[in-house]
């Protein structure tokens, strides 16, 4: 009988708790069926071997530690949170004569429940979803599909072990909680006087400073080395921002409110703003823990969804043609080009465009009108580096099958999506007039340009101007002169597979070229570029849900421990002859505050990460920032959608505690 | 015309599935005249806390009226039940019913604020009612910073502050010590001589003995009441020990 107190006890405790503990264990089973499916993909025999490309379950075995690490604060937070609002239960145990020991061992009892509940449930909805994810991920690196159920035993056992140890670990925290608490406390616990906040002026102030140095970094990093390096920068003052100006800001602005006596002694007012003074006080850090779990949601959903979405026009970016090729001489790549021809037709293939061309690329740094050519190292700013590509007239006017005519000392100039506001461009000591800026150019010319930095294409009046810039820049740079390139590139129908075949055999081909080339094709490309954006766009989902779970369980308890406290206010409001229709007013001003100051302020952080995000994506040679900015918007619609609805289920339970 | 008037007040709770039914109030009818200072006494479950409630239109009868100056609680209407509450009705609680987040003068300012003043008119009515009761020094220091009297006296600065009819006191001793308890209970016989009237519910002797007239509920009916006439405040604390003695020891029961 004794034996079963409790494992009894411990039961009711749960199923009495409901309201906390509900949310929690639903929590704890998705971040375990998260954490299977995301080992299960990393050990799946069907993604290990993507053509050879291991890519996929690299990845997802290291979304396993970053799930795994998560799991474990965010659990070890939960628990925290609901340890302390359970802090008067432990109270009553312990003066109706539970002794420590005893309420540790119910505690423990829990624990063994919820840990087994969620590693059951979890493991099982794993296994469910598990193949739904592979399937999906499967069909975006155009795989293919493997029919069957996979379970892995390895990952039930790592999944199981792992959570073991996470609760584990929270349990002891538990224990922690239980110790350090006084049964006088206990009861008391809650009815002690909250301070008024003091503000920090100095604080807030840092605060802004980082936001704005975070900012400003973000807007003004134009190349993709300084994008990289001071991205983390910008996210950690960011975030320190956020956190000063949550903490001390608020209140310093509140204050500043109610010094004004005019505006301060209005019925909504004072109500509103004294309660939200006391609720910043206590909800601060609270808030912006949010406010960063959700920036961190919208940046890691809106760039791998922009990923995902242009990944097409990547892999057309980094592969204007199905077979390009790069070389040195203008001979071998003419009679290369020839070879290819015969071969693609010799297999029954049509020829659907074949084009080349002949530039040159050099590096310069951009200075205003004119552009300084020096050795690399000597660059200083990056932002101002741009990439030169030179061609002759004729060349422009063979591929564009145009007629344009150029005096000496004219040009074309393309500059892409970057603007150039000048008539005249200088380089070498020469001044051209630039006669005409062009508004596009052949794809051809993209190929030997994979390059993040601004490119601008420059069309010389004939080929002795195109050969004094290249005799100019062997100059200055030397052994590391780049050298006239010729290119080929091809277009033709077939498969797949028969694309790849053909590519091989080209390879072949080039045994017979005297000089050095660089030959790829479009679907090899794909090959590894698809698996890659495919494993980050699944990352931001599965990193994207543990985190939107995280926010919608934060702001859930926040708004319920919250309720239990204001529940004694607005009864004593109440009584002094506040009308219910006045408390209903401030609470739901109070709460639409709370709960959408994070999700605007993340927001305004979405929308200034834009910018060097969008140099981060470069990297993956995705330079449609409309697409990107679409994605964005998505992303943050869908996400407000879900924070809307969180909104309305707890701002219901609020009001039934309150209300009681 | 009496200031507050109760008629055959009933009330029964009902538990949320219709099984138990408690009667709380039976039968209660008393009137209170303009200016005077009663004392409601009672054990704990007498139904003094149902009886205030309802008075305080905190609460529905179940049967019966409340009347305020003649005018039926029942037929104020829902909307106007709070404004109706803070014009004509100052209370002060046991446990003070201080909002933490105010500090003090912004606690007796709430009934005005909700009522629309201008900040420059409240600073006119605080002023003597903070000298009258000490806590002038205090106006700017929050609830968590003074002593519990201090407390209390802002609480009852606060249902003074609107210059109600009817001042509703639910065991405003009850949580003090008894320094601050009598400094309390001066304070009360002091508003009550300037024409304040004053309804306490206690069960302190010492409270009630302050009091003009004492009425003791018990079962849920005005059982008994008793008037000061010119007796001092110990003669009145002696014939409430008596009344009490009697109620407790059920000498009444054999009639």
């Amino acid at each position: 009988m004794n034996k079963l107190l409790y494992p009894k006890l411990a039961a009711s405790n749960i199923s009495k708790n409901r309201r906390t503990y509900f949310p929690y264990i639903i929590t704890c089973i998705i971040t375990v069926a998260v954490f299977y499916i995301v080992r299960s993909l990393s050990l799946n025999p069907g993604l290990r071997n993507i053509r050879g490309d291991r890519y996929v379950s690299e990845m997802m075995g290291l979304a396993c530690w970053i799930v795994g690490i998560f799991a474990l604060v965010f659990l070890f937070y939960t628990n925290s949170f609901l340890m302390k609002r359970r802090r008067r239960e432990f109270g009553l145990f312990n003066i109706l004569g539970m002794e420590k020991r005893h309420i540790s061992k119910v505690v423990a009892f829990e624990s063994l429940y919820i840990f087994l509940l969620s590693a059951s449930v979890g493991t099982a909805l794993g296994i469910a979803l598990d193949k739904l994810m592979f399937l999906l991920i499967t069909k975006a690196v155009e795989g293919d599909i493997v029919f069957g159920f996979f379970i892995s035993p390895n990952a039930i056992m790592t999944t199981v072990i792992l959570f073991a140890v996470i609760f584990f670990i929270v349990f002891l925290n538990s224990l922690r909680h239980i110790h350090i608490s006084k049964p006088i406390e206990l009861l008391k616990s809650g009815s002690v006087g909250e301070k008024e906040p003091k503000s920090k002026l100095l604080i807030a102030i840092l605060g802004i400073i980082c936001l704005f140095a975070g900012y400003y970094i973000s807007i003004s990093t134009k190349d993709i080395i300084s994008a990289i390096t001071f991205f983390f920068l910008a996210v950690i003052l960011v975030i320190i921002g956020t956190y000063f100006i949550f903490t001390s800001g608020s209140i310093a602005l509140l204050k500043l409110l109610r010094r004004n006596k005019k505006y301060y002694y209005k019925t909504s007012h004072f109500l509103s703003v004294s309660g939200m003074i006391y609720r910043m006080k206590q909800n601060a850090v609270g808030l912006a823990n949010i406010c960063v779990l959700s920036t961190a949601v919208l940046v890691m959903l809106s760039s791998t969804t922009a990923l995902m979405a242009g990944e097409e026009t990547a892999l057309h970016n980094m592969y204007p043609y199905e077979i390009n090729v790069q070389t040195s001489s203008k001979e071998s790549l003419n009679s290369f080009s020839n070879d290819v021809q015969e071969l693609i037709e010799g297999e029954g293939h049509k020829v659907e465009k074949k084009d080349t061309v002949c530039c040159l690329s050099v590096a310069a740094v951009c200075r205003g009108e004119s552009f300084e050519v020096t050795k690399p190292g000597n660059f200083g700013d990056l932002n101002s580096l741009n990439n030169l590509v030179f061609l002759s007239l004729d060349e422009y006017n063979r591929l564009m099958g145009e007629g344009k005519t150029l005096n000496k000392n004219e040009i074309l100039l393309y500059s892409g999506d970057d603007k150039y506001n000048y008539n005249t461009l200088s380089v070498f000591d020469k001044n051209y007039e630039i006669k005409e800026k062009l508004k596009n150019i052949s794809d051809i010319c993209n190929s030997p340009v994979v390059s993040s930095y601004t490119t601008r294409y420059i069309v010389l009046p004939d080929e002795n101007e195109l050969e004094y810039i290249n005799k100019m820049q062997q100059e200055v740079y030397g052994d590391d002169a780049s050298r006239l390139s010729y290119i080929l590139g091809i277009d033709f129908n077939g498969s797949e597979e028969q694309k790849r075949e053909i590519y091989a055999e080209a390879l072949e081909l080039t045994g017979n070229m005297h000089t050095d080339y660089v030959i790829t094709n479009r679907t090899n490309g794909k090959d590894s570029l698809y698996p890659m954006i495919a494993s980050f766009f699944f990352l931001g989902i599965f990193l994207g849900t543990l985190f939107i779970m995280a926010t919608i369980l934060i702001i859930y308890y926040k708004q319920i421990s919250e309720g239990y406290e204001d529940k004694e206010r607005y009864e004593i409001m109440q009584r002094v002859g506040v009308s219910n229709d006045e408390i209903k007013k401030s609470i739901h001003s109070q709460i639409l505050t709370v709960f959408f100051l994070p999700i605007i302020t993340a927001g305004v952080h979405t929308a200034f990460a834009f910018p060097i995000i969008t140099r981060l994506l470069l990297m993956f040679n995705l330079s449609d920032t409309a697409l990107s900015a679409v994605c964005t918007v998505i992303c943050f619609a869908v996400f407000a959608l879900f924070y809307a609805a969180i909104y309305l289920i707890t701002a219901r339970s609020y009001y039934k505690i309150v209300s009681k | 015309m009496p200031i507050l008037e109760v008629k055959n007040l009933k009330k029964i709770y009902t538990t949320r599935f219709g099984g138990n039914r408690v009667l709380a109030l039976s039968n209660v009818s008393f009137s209170v005249e303009s200016g005077e200072y009663v004392a409601i006494m009672g054990e704990s479950g007498s139904g003094k806390t149902t009886l205030l409630n309802i008075i305080a239109a905190l609460d529905k009868p179940t049967e019966g009226e409340v009347f305020l100056d003649g005018k039926s609680l029942s037929k104020v209407k829902e909307k106007e039940i709070s404004a109706f509450r803070r014009e004509n009705l100052g209370f002060v609680f046991q446990d003070f019913n201080l909002l933490d987040n105010f500090s003090v003068k912004d606690n007796i300012f709430l009934p005005l604020v909700l009522s629309g003043k201008s900040y420059a008119e409240m600073n006119l009515y605080v002023q003597p009612l903070a000298e009258m009761l000490e806590i002038s020094d205090l106006l700017d220091k929050f609830p968590y910073e003074i002593s519990g009297g201090q407390k209390q006296r802002a609480a009852v600065a606060r249902a003074l502050i609107t210059q109600p009819r009817l001042i509703l006191a639910d065991e405003p001793t009850g949580a003090l010590d008894s320094r601050a308890t009598d400094g309390l209970l001066k304070i009360f016989s002091k508003i009550n001589n300037d024409g304040q009237t004053v309804l306490m519910v206690t069960h302190s002797v010492k409270a009630a003995s302050h009091a003009n007239r004492v009425m003791f509920i018990k079962d849920g009916e005005v059982y008994h009441q008793i008037y000061r006439g010119s007796s001092s405040d110990n003669e009145m604390y002696q014939k409430i020990t008596d009344s009490l003695t009697i109620i407790s020891t059920g000498g009444a029961d054999d009639e």
